[in-house]
């Protein structure tokens, strides 16, 4: 009798492990499958936001995608140019980041207003209790280099693409932009609720899709970190059958312009003659 | 510059803890010429079997920290359902989300760059106290807490006595 149990939990005991060993392995393999693909993206793309390059260049990513042409002529009527940003999951985040800086360079106005908006939306963080001591450090280090940045006359831009394709700095920055999506996003939360799918509370997205690093974003982060910033921007979406613009707030006057692709955020520059403001965009 | 930023947040770290009096552990390095390694006393929490314990492990931050989470492995001779017998730590905020290896849910809470090492062994202080047997690190372990609590607690104390002696 005893001994029948001992088997009998030994025999399960085996069963589990084997069950639990076949998963580790698949975890395994799709884990390193992850950083395979991590890896090749880095090495094709050296840059995490580019120098700015020519809308035509857009064509080469749809060799074999005629329908996509017709989209990049409509770009080319409002814009002049684009900068590139890795395609690693924080391309909303450092491409929103490059660009702000850039536009609050300066916009002295402009600047002391973003500054403003980061310190509350920091300190609202810091009520709902989350551990100031990492916390303040991001936001001391997103506040000196926005003041660096902003000071004077502005930096110079290669200063600017020095700082954001510095790996360590340019993703400390991107950890405070993510955690003032969230700020926002737990502060609103009984409107953002409505238009997040598969997570029962507002704070549980935050942890699992906003605060942690290489998670993409959409139309809701796009919305929370605009106006917990109170910058305007406009996103040019470029999907098969047509294009879309979206301004976040949709009354506002743009400071930064976006260039959204399924999946992947880079910069766009108005061209000079283009009216980029116009309301028939 | 990834290691400067982390490396200089684990500093700030480690001189606030040691200034200011901590509840449930003590950290400093083990080699003072590396900030990316640290050694940890974690105290067995009260009124469990732990109690009375000093748990030494060493948490390894790799140089993308704070992207990256920290790896905790128990040096002293620990037994329980969610550290494997070679001392790693199984908990679910030392993983990144989709690192779903250990069968976590997918609603616990994993690692992100707000994270401390205090909130780090907070959580492994609640992990010590109150075990979870449905993504166990140490299958036996875990049956044993289940099914066989009284030579489980006789392990524990046994690591408890061993962990005193060795301090």
């Amino acid at each position: 009798m005893e001994g029948d149990k001992t088997l009998a939990t030994s025999a399960s005991t085996k069963a589990v492990e084997e069950e639990s060993l076949a998963a580790l392995n698949m975890d395994e393999a799709i884990l390193s499958q992850r950083r395979g693909i991590e890896e090749q993206i880095a090495s094709e793309q050296q840059y995490l936001v580019s120098s700015t390059r020519e809308l035509s260049e857009l064509e080469r990513d749809y060799q074999h995608h005629g329908e996509f042409s017709a989209r990049i002529q409509e770009l080319k009527l409002i814009y002049g140019c684009l900068r590139r940003t890795r395609a690693d999951g924080n391309c909303f985040y450092r491409a929103f980041g490059f660009s702000v800086f850039e536009a609050l360079r300066k916009n002295k106005a402009a600047y002391q207003a973003f500054r403003k908006s980061i310190t509350e939306a920091k300190e609202y963080l810091v009520i709902i209790g989350y551990p100031t001591f990492t916390l303040e450090d991001f936001y001391e280090n997103f506040i000196e280099e926005l003041d660096k940045v902003c000071d004077g006359e502005g930096c110079p831009i290669s200063q600017l693409e020095e700082l954001f394709n510095d790996k360590g700095m340019s993703n400390y920055l991107v950890v405070f932009l993510r955690l003032i999506t969230s700020s926002q996003l737990q502060k609103e939360q009984d409107f953002f609720i409505n238009f997040i799918d598969g997570y029962s509370t507002v704070k549980e997205f935050c942890s699992q899709e906003i605060e942690p690093m290489d998670k993409e974003s959409d139309h809701v982060q796009m919305n929370a970190l605009t106006s917990a910033t109170g910058v305007c921007m406009r996103v040019f979406c470029m999907e098969r059958g047509q294009y879309s613009t979206v301004t976040f707030p949709s009354d506002g006057k743009p400071i930064i312009h976006l260039l959204y692709r399924p999946g992947h955020f880079d910069i766009l520059y108005p061209s000079a003659d283009a009216t980029a403001d116009s309301p028939t965009l | 510059m990834t290691e400067e930023r982390g490396a200089l947040l684990l500093r700030k770290q480690l001189a606030e803890l040691n200034k200011s009096c901590t509840e449930g552990f003590s950290a400093g390095l083990i080699d003072d010429e590396d900030i990316y390694r640290w050694e940890v006393v974690i105290y067995g929490p009260p009124d469990t079997n732990y109690e009375g314990g000093y748990f030494k492990a060493h948490l390894i931050f790799p140089k993308e920290y704070p992207d990256r989470p920290p790896k905790l492995t128990f040096v002293s001779e620990i037994w329980h359902p969610n550290i494997d017998k070679n001392g790693d730590v199984c908990i679910s905020i030392l993983h990144e989300p989709g690192d779903d290896n250990y069968g976590y849910e997918k609603a616990a809470e994993r690692w992100l760059p707000i994270h401390t090492v205090e909130t780090i062994l907070i959580s492994v202080i609640s992990m010590l106290a109150d075990p979870n047997d449905e993504s166990p690190a140490n299958v036996d372990a875990a049956k044993e807490w289940r099914d066989f609590p009284d030579s489980f607690k006789k392990k524990v104390v046994r690591c408890v006595r061993r962990s005193q002696e060795e301090l």
